[in-house]
This record gives structure tokens, C-alpha cells and sequence, in this order.
């Protein structure tokens, strides 16, 4: 029993030293062994994130041919008015090119974008981020923006070799500029995560509201992207203003909550916005992972 | 051969109910709360391994949980391998079914305050209002450690016969 006792001592004074030892370490070391813990479970969460492809694969096939005939007609319809639209968006392009040219306007930064698979989502009052099945080997880089259609999902946060993370808009972590909707003097208002206090859905902070602007009547006021910082390209969509905007106890400026314009957590694919060059942020997030 | 590697490869056994839990925590995402089974997995290992083996399957567990969370490094795996060490030298407090029910709910909530705690201290935001959210993630974890527990150690107490660890004594 004392030899039990005393093993137990030891086995305390070992942990006490291995504390101390893990503060001094470099955060290399402590990098690589999360680094190593993550490759661990990759494989797991691409066979999780495989098996709902599959399964939505055969439930897709258990379709009736009547119903895919609707689906493709209606597709070539939308396809038709697509291609119009495209038409008139070269000639806008062509445009812009020559407006730029003229004013010798900088041009801004230039994304490639890489489809990825959700394969996993989390979400406590500390974080909300999506797992994507795409990650250093598909040229994902940290810092680059994660989009759906024209909405912002979130930020790429962590890249590992075949998955990454990504901090939601919603996520605690998450920060950017942004314009409301009816406010013609187009001044800046900031967007920050909040962490969960509530089982509803998650909400962002939007700060230094103007005390003069007001809310477009008859539909929420769409939030956008300013384009500044070089992270989000302009104008995608962040959300929409929850509601009416409340004074700030300082009373120069009001705030409001955002309600993101997606279910953030049933999304199955997104796109990471790649720049092709490097930005000035993102290398400054070399090096600074947020984990 | 096999003793020696017996943490790992019930470590490796234990994998799938992590993950089932982060897929639970994945159906619960909207909610924001996270199924935490962690601590409860400690339990039947801590009973039969050796000190040593038991802390290595500890510091495995809470680094598996930390890996793809912003909660920093070590702050659930060291808690847990204290406990280890704890459990694995008083066995006789896992002596049966029902003190290794409690042993589950009092070790996983402990080690979900534990993240928690960290995690808020990790994020620069404001934790204003969270008390009612913090109260929800304990009891869910709370529960899910006992309800967890025996389908858990079934499998555990499995793989550890198979791999000819001892078992544990039943003491009244």
C-alpha cells in the first residue's frame, strides 16, 4: 500500500516537472504533437465526410426518372438565362477594365477558388467552425476567405495536409469591415464574433454604426463586404441586421447583432477564395495559426 | 509485448466513440453545444491498466480532443492524466458499476469545465451572459458520461481481455 502511495507521489512530481517542462518548450514542439493528433483523425473524417456523400448519392439515385427529367428541364432553363446574363456581364467587364485603366485604379486581388467538402462541423460558446476536406495539398493557405455563392461562410483559420478549419462569421474569433445597406455615404462598420450564449443560432456583433443612419424600410439591411484589408473581396454578403441598432453606453455610436443570410451549419460544400498572390495579411498569419 | 502497447491500441478502440461523439457534437452544432465523452472514457482503463499505461491513455484522450479546438495545448490532456494517476492509485473508489457511474460524471464534467475554462480564457471575447450555457454544456456532459459509460466500458473491458490485462478486483 505505501509503495502504492509512493508511486502515486512520484507519479505527481513526474507531471508537476512535465508542466513545467511543456510551458518552457518551444511551441514548435507543442504544434507538432497537435499537428500529429490532427493527421490522426484526418483519415476518420474523410471516410464520415465519404459516407454522407454516398449515402446522399443513393438516396439521389433512388430518384424517379419523371422527377430528374423536371430537374434537368428547369436546369437548362435557369442555364439559358445564365448565359444572358454572362453576355452582359463581358460587356461590363470590358468596361471596368477600361474605367481602371483610365483612372489607374489598383486592381484588386485576384482568388482562385477551390470547391471543398464539409466534413465536419463544431460549435460550442467558444468557437463555430466547419472541417473541409481540401487542405495543404490542394493549395489552401490560412487567412483565405470561405465563401458560398455570394456569402461569406467564414475564414480559413488552420490548414492541415488534407483538411482545414474554418472559423465561422459567427465564431468568437472572426473580425472584418463592412457597409450597410442604405447608407449612402458608405462608412464602415465592424463585424465581430460573439461567443454563444444562447441554443438559437449563432449572431455577430456589428459596431460603429453611425448614430444617424436608419434602417431601410420594409426589408433587413444587407451587410457587405468593404473589400479592405485585402481579405474578403468587396460586396459579398455578410449577413443581414437583426432588427432595429441600440445605442452604445458611450452614445456616439449604435450597435446591432448580424444574422448570417445562410444556415451556416448545413452547408456541404464551399469554396476557399485562394489569392493568388500572397496578401499583406496573410503573411503576417504565417507562422500565427489561430488554433 | 502486448501489455506494453496495450494504452495504444486502447486508445485506438476507444477512437470510434470519439468520433461518434463529435458527429453527435456535429447534429448538435446549431445549439452550440459540444458532447463530451472524454473523461468518461478514463473510467474502466483506470481500473485495470498500469499508473503508466493509464497516463499515457489519458494524455492521448485529451490531446485527440484538443487537436482540432482553439483550446491551448495541454490544458485538457495534463487535468486528465492527473486524474489517471489519481484513479489509477485509489482503485478501490471504481470498486463497482455504480461508484464508476459517479466516477464518470464527476471526472467528465470536471474535465468539460476544464476546457471550457480554458477556452475562455484562450478567445479575447466577452464571456458576459454565458453562466446558463456554461450550466447546459456541464449537465450534457454530466449525462453523457453516464449514459456513456457502459456501453464504453463494455468495449473497453473487451478489447482489455482479449489483450490479457487483469482484470479488476469487485470489492463490496
Amino acid at each position: 500500500m505505501d509503495q502504492n502511495r509512493q508511486g502515486a507521489r512520484a507519479s505527481y512530481v513526474v507531471l508537476a516537472v512535465f508542466v513545467a517542462a511543456w510551458i518552457l518548450l518551444p511551441s514548435a514542439v507543442r504544434r507538432f504533437s497537435r499537428e500529429a493528433f490532427v493527421e490522426f483523425q484526418a483519415p476518420a473524417l474523410h471516410l464520415v465526410g465519404k459516407s454522407r456523400d454516398l449515402a446522399t448519392f443513393w438516396e439521389k439515385k433512388s430518384r424517379s426518372t419523371e422527377e430528374l427529367l423536371a430537374a434537368g428541364r428547369d436546369l437548362a432553363r435557369i442555364n439559358a438565362a445564365l448565359e444572358l446574363k454572362l453576355k452582359g456581364m463581358e460587356d461590363m467587364r470590358r468596361e471596368n477594365t477600361r474605367l481602371r485603366e483610365v483612372t489607374r485604379y489598383n486592381v484588386p486581388a485576384e482568388y482562385l477558388a477551390v470547391v471543398a467538402r464539409v466534413a465536419s462541423r463544431d460549435s460550442s460558446s467558444w468557437w463555430q467552425r466547419i472541417v473541409i476536406r481540401k487542405g495543404r495539398n490542394d493549395g489552401i493557405r490560412p487567412g483565405a476567405p470561405v465563401v458560398f455563392a455570394d456569402t461569406v461562410v467564414g475564414r480559413v483559420t488552420a490548414v492541415h495536409l488534407t483538411t482545414s478549419e474554418v472559423d465561422l462569421v459567427t465564431s468568437p474569433g472572426f473580425r472584418c469591415t463592412a457597409y450597410l445597406e442604405g447608407d449612402e455615404q458608405n462608412r464602415i462598420v465592424l463585424i465581430n464574433g460573439v461567443a454563444a450564449d444562447s441554443l438559437g443560432s449563432a449572431k455577430a456583433r456589428v459596431s460603429v454604426i453611425p448614430y444617424d443612419y436608419l434602417l431601410p424600410a420594409g426589408s433587413p439591411a444587407r451587410i457587405t463586404t468593404t473589400g479592405m484589408g485585402g481579405v474578403f473581396p468587396s460586396g459579398l454578403t455578410l449577413g443581414y441586421l437583426d432588427g432595429g441598432a441600440y445605442a452604445t453606453q458611450v452614445g456616439n455610436f449604435k450597435e446591432s447583432l448580424l444574422v448570417p443570410s445562410r444556415d451556416l451549419y448545413n452547408l456541404q460544400e464551399v469554396s476557399v477564395l485562394v489569392p493568388i498572390i500572397q496578401t499583406p495579411g496573410e503573411a503576417l498569419m504565417q507562422g500565427d495559426q489561430f488554433q | 509485448m502486448t501489455m506494453g502497447w496495450a494504452w495504444l491500441i486502447l486508445l485506438l478502440a476507444t477512437y470510434p466513440w470519439l468520433l461518434g461523439a463529435d458527429l453527435a457534437s456535429d447534429t448538435l452544432a446549431s445549439s452550440s453545444l459540444v458532447v463530451f465523452v472524454s473523461g468518461a472514457c478514463l473510467i474502466a482503463p483506470a481500473r485495470r491498466l498500469k499508473r503508466w499505461q493509464c497516463v499515457l491513455f489519458a494524455a492521448g484522450l485529451g490531446f485527440l480532443f484538443e487537436a482540432r479546438r482553439p483550446i491551448p495545448d495541454g490544458a485538457l490532456a495534463l487535468p486528465l492524466v492527473a486524474v489517471a494517476i489519481f484513479l489509477s492509485s485509489d482503485r478501490p473508489l471504481l470498486r463497482n458499476t455504480p461508484r464508476m457511474l459517479q466516477g464518470a460524471a464527476i471526472v467528465n464534467t470536471g474535465a468539460c469545465l476544464t476546457w471550457y475554462l480554458a477556452a475562455a480564457l484562450a478567445s479575447d471575447a466577452p464571456a458576459d451572459g454565458l453562466a446558463g450555457h456554461l450550466l447546459l454544456q456541464l449537465l450534457l456532459a454530466g449525462l453523457a458520461g453516464t449514459l456513456g459509460l457502459v456501453p464504453l466500458a463494455l468495449t473497453q473491458n473487451a478489447v482489455m481481455d482479449r489483450l490479457g490485462v487483469p482484470p479488476a478486483p469487485e470489492l463490496p
